[in-house]
């Protein structure tokens, strides 16, 4: 009993002694031995570890280069074909969430594409530009479709080259569908030529490579691989990272064919498989359309607006003035306007006008801008009533004097002043006959002697003969005598008016022959009765003068017994 | 496809030019042009039932002045040597060529064409001279550029010799 408690004890400390030793032999403890066993052996447990390891270390690859996204592809197609033959259905029923939208997509990008290149052809197919290019293309004898290409697109890489480097052959190559098929071969083996000229010629200078190759505005852009040259023909600039797009191609070329490459014999078969890296450098960037402001139609519109704003102005202008001058001539007295237009820069007018208005083409002096054909007036006569066209015509019937002022009120004369005794004459008569004046007032109108001339010979002119001795009027003589009475009178107011002395000398004739004292004598007598007889007739003494002529005194032949009268001007009296 | 690079080594005016020209447009032309740097032609030839194109390096002849440089050589899966048989000096320049091109194209089959042997009166190449090339193993043809005397059967032979070199 004690021996199998010792032995047990013993055995403790020996599986202890053994952990111990395991630990610093291995670093695992008992468990966890324990439990890498069962992981081991359960293929359910395991996969589960791996499982969740097996993603990262399949990224951890690809990092490291160890496997490729290309390396992985074939397995996934030849997947899916398997999986294809064996169940198409399956497949579809996959797809069909995506199959709808990619269609469209599709069809969508197709339509574009073919809008575009319809535009693109009716630009290019018809203008002005496509012939310049047509030109262009002829002269310098490249195909039409290059001259395009060169003026329509900003850059495009028309060739890409895959070239061995040490021989210069050419691997493969790959254009642009529009661009012209070139001696590649030559041309590959050539700009290896030319680079090993150019390395063996400079080879003192640092070490470097042949890059670019310019000639006019083509470029052939070189990049060197470490068993292949990649070389571009590019027309334009293409974009500054496209040396890159050229290295990682060539990177991508040497990684997939680079046993390949390596071992090159001359067979250029394998290199088929970089056409999809070529194609990728196979870019082009079409020229931005210069947004060219329409400086034509902005010069045209501007010409328009300000057309329609000049005849806007004008018509405004027209109207305006039409407007003030139907103003102006409703207003001028005379008128009466029944209806006005204007239309075409012409005036239309109808209405009455009285013969003494202001004539409408003196109205339309005083505007500038009617010309006078622009008018076409009917109007018909009438006789106004207005004051300034009844003043007007009493003035033309009634020719007022100087002195005499002529208004109307309610259609009513009123004249004033003085006037001669003559213009007086009948002038209520003359007023009765003017149109339109329904009475008159003179009561503020004076006589006026005012005409010395008629005075003058109105005296003069009278002589009267009488028998030897005798001073008397016969009934004849009397009709003369009152006449001269009259005139007489009116010589008298004239003085008293205007502050003169006119006097009337009654004139008796004689002669020389026998008693010249006695002949004296009786032509004063008869003289003096002639003074008498205008005295009792009303005429002033003051006026009369006797005066007796010697028929020798005179140049003319006068009858002995005959009185004339002549009136003389007496310096003015003061009053 | 099939490309090769053959060179065309040889001294100045000994007919390279002359001799490519024959064989890939079929002219001669009596004037002489020296050869300034490379002129390149191409030729598709059938041997033994495989399409080949034939990149041909035409170079510079070689010369006091303008010494053949190894540049050109590398990538040549094949070279042809020209002497000019009125020219006993030609074979000289030709040997030496071939000591430079085999090393720089890593011992690639090759021919030696005597040229001009149209012009019979002044031929200055001994028969034991040929002979002596041969024993060598160099396989040596005499021909005429400008009467197209195997012209074509020397790169149908080096286009063989490419493609089968044992």
């Amino acid at each position: 009993m004690e021996k199998e408690t010792h032995q047990n004890i013993e055995s403790i400390i020996e599986a202890g002694k053994m952990n111990e030793l395991r630990k610093l032999l291995i670093g695992l403890s008992h468990e966890e031995l324990e439990r890498l066993q069962k992981l081991l052996n359960d293929p359910h447990e395991f996969s589960n570890e791996i499982s969740s390891l097996l993603p990262y270390a399949i990224r951890k690859m690809v990092e490291r280069g160890e496997i490729s996204v290309d390396s992985l592809l074939p397995f996934v197609e030849e997947s899916m074909h398997k999986s294809i033959q064996k169940n198409p259905q399956k497949l579809a029923d996959i797809l069909f969430p995506v199959m709808g939208p990619a269609i469209r997509k599709a069809v969508s990008e197709d339509l574009k594409r073919m809008i575009a290149s319809i535009n693109a052809s009716l630009e290019s197919g018809f203008s002005f530009r496509s012939l310049k290019w047509r030109l262009q293309a002829f002269t310098s004898r490249r195909s039409y479709a290059e001259i395009v290409m060169a003026n329509s697109y900003l850059y495009h890489i028309s060739n890409v080259f895959l070239i061995h480097k040490d021989s210069g052959i050419l691997l493969h190559e790959a254009s642009a569908p529009e661009s012209k098929a070139l001696e590649a071969d030559l041309i590959a083996s050539m700009l290896t030529a030319i680079r090993d000229f150019v390395q063996d010629s400079f080879s003192n200078a640092e070490k470097g490579t042949l890059d670019e190759i310019q000639f006019g505005s083509l470029k052939i852009l070189i990049e060197q691989g470490p068993y292949a040259v990649l070389a571009v023909v590019a027309e334009g600039q293409p974009p500054a990272d496209y040396r890159v797009t050229l290295m990682e191609t060539i990177e991508a070329i040497h990684f997939n064919l680079g046993l390949e490459l390596e071992k090159f014999d001359g067979d250029t078969e394998y290199f088929k498989l970089a056409d999809k890296f070529l194609q990728q450098c196979l870019i082009k960037q079409k020229k931005e359309k210069k947004q060219k402001a329409p400086y034509q139609l902005i010069f045209l519109l501007l010409l328009l607006i300000a057309g329609v704003g000049y005849f806007v102005l004008i018509n405004y202008e027209n109207k305006a003035n039409f407007k003030r001058f139907i103003t102006e001539l409703e207003a001028t007295p005379g008128y009466h306007i029944s209806s006005s237009r204007m239309s075409f820069n012409k005036i239309y007018l109808k209405g009455l006008v009285d013969p003494l208005a202001e004539p409408v083409e003196e109205i339309m002096k005083r505007f500038q801008k009617i010309e006078p054909g622009t008018l076409q007036a009917s109007f018909e006569g009438y006789l106004s009533t207005e004051p300034e066209i009844l003043q007007r015509r009493a003035g033309l019937l009634l020719s007022p004097p100087e002195g005499v002022e002529m208004k109307i009120e309610n259609n009513r004369l009123i004249i004033s002043g003085t006037a001669a005794a003559d213009w007086e004459q009948n002038l209520e008569l003359k007023i009765a006959a003017i149109a339109g004046i329904t009475g008159f007032d003179i009561s503020g109108l004076n006589k006026k002697i005012t005409d010395l001339q008629w005075i003058i010979p109105s005296i003069e002119r009278h002589r009267f003969l009488f028998d030897i001795n005798v001073v008397k009027l016969d009934s004849l003589q009397q009709i003369q005598f009152d006449s001269l009475v009259q005139a007489a009178v009116f010589l008298d107011a004239y003085n008293q008016l205007y502050s003169r002395n006119m006097a009337i000398y009654v004139r008796s004739y004689t002669n020389r022959n026998g008693n010249v004292a006695a002949n004296e004598r009786v032509a004063t007598a008869r003289a003096e009765g002639f003074i008498t007889l205008l005295e009792n007739a009303g005429v002033k003494k003051a006026l009369l003068k006797s005066q007796v002529l010697f028929a020798e005194d005179l140049r003319e032949t006068v009858s002995l017994r005959t009185v004339h009268f002549s009136v003389f001007d007496n310096k003015p009296i003061s009053r | 496809m099939i490309k090769k690079k053959i060179a065309m080594l040889g001294a100045f005016a000994v007919g390279k030019t002359s001799l490519v020209q024959q064989y890939v447009h079929s002219i001669f032309s009596d004037k002489y042009q020296t050869t300034i740097g490379v002129k390149i032609d191409q030729k598709q030839i059938t041997v033994a039932d495989q399409d080949i194109t034939l990149m041909l390096w035409d170079l510079y002849g070689d010369d006091d002045f303008m010494k053949m440089k190894p540049t050109y050589l590398i990538g040549a899966s094949g070279y042809i040597l020209v002497a000019d048989g009125t020219r006993s000096e030609t074979i000289e320049v030709a040997l030496q060529l071939q000591e430079m091109a085999a090393a720089t194209t890593n011992n690639a089959p090759f021919l030696l064409i005597i040229n001009k042997s149209d012009l019979s009166e002044t031929w200055e190449i001994a028969p034991e001279t040929i002979l002596r090339m041969q024993q060598k193993g160099w396989i040596v043809l005499l021909t005429s550029a400008k009467k197209n005397l195997m012209v074509e059967e020397a790169f149908q032979k080096l286009a063989s010799l490419m493609l089968n070199p044992y």
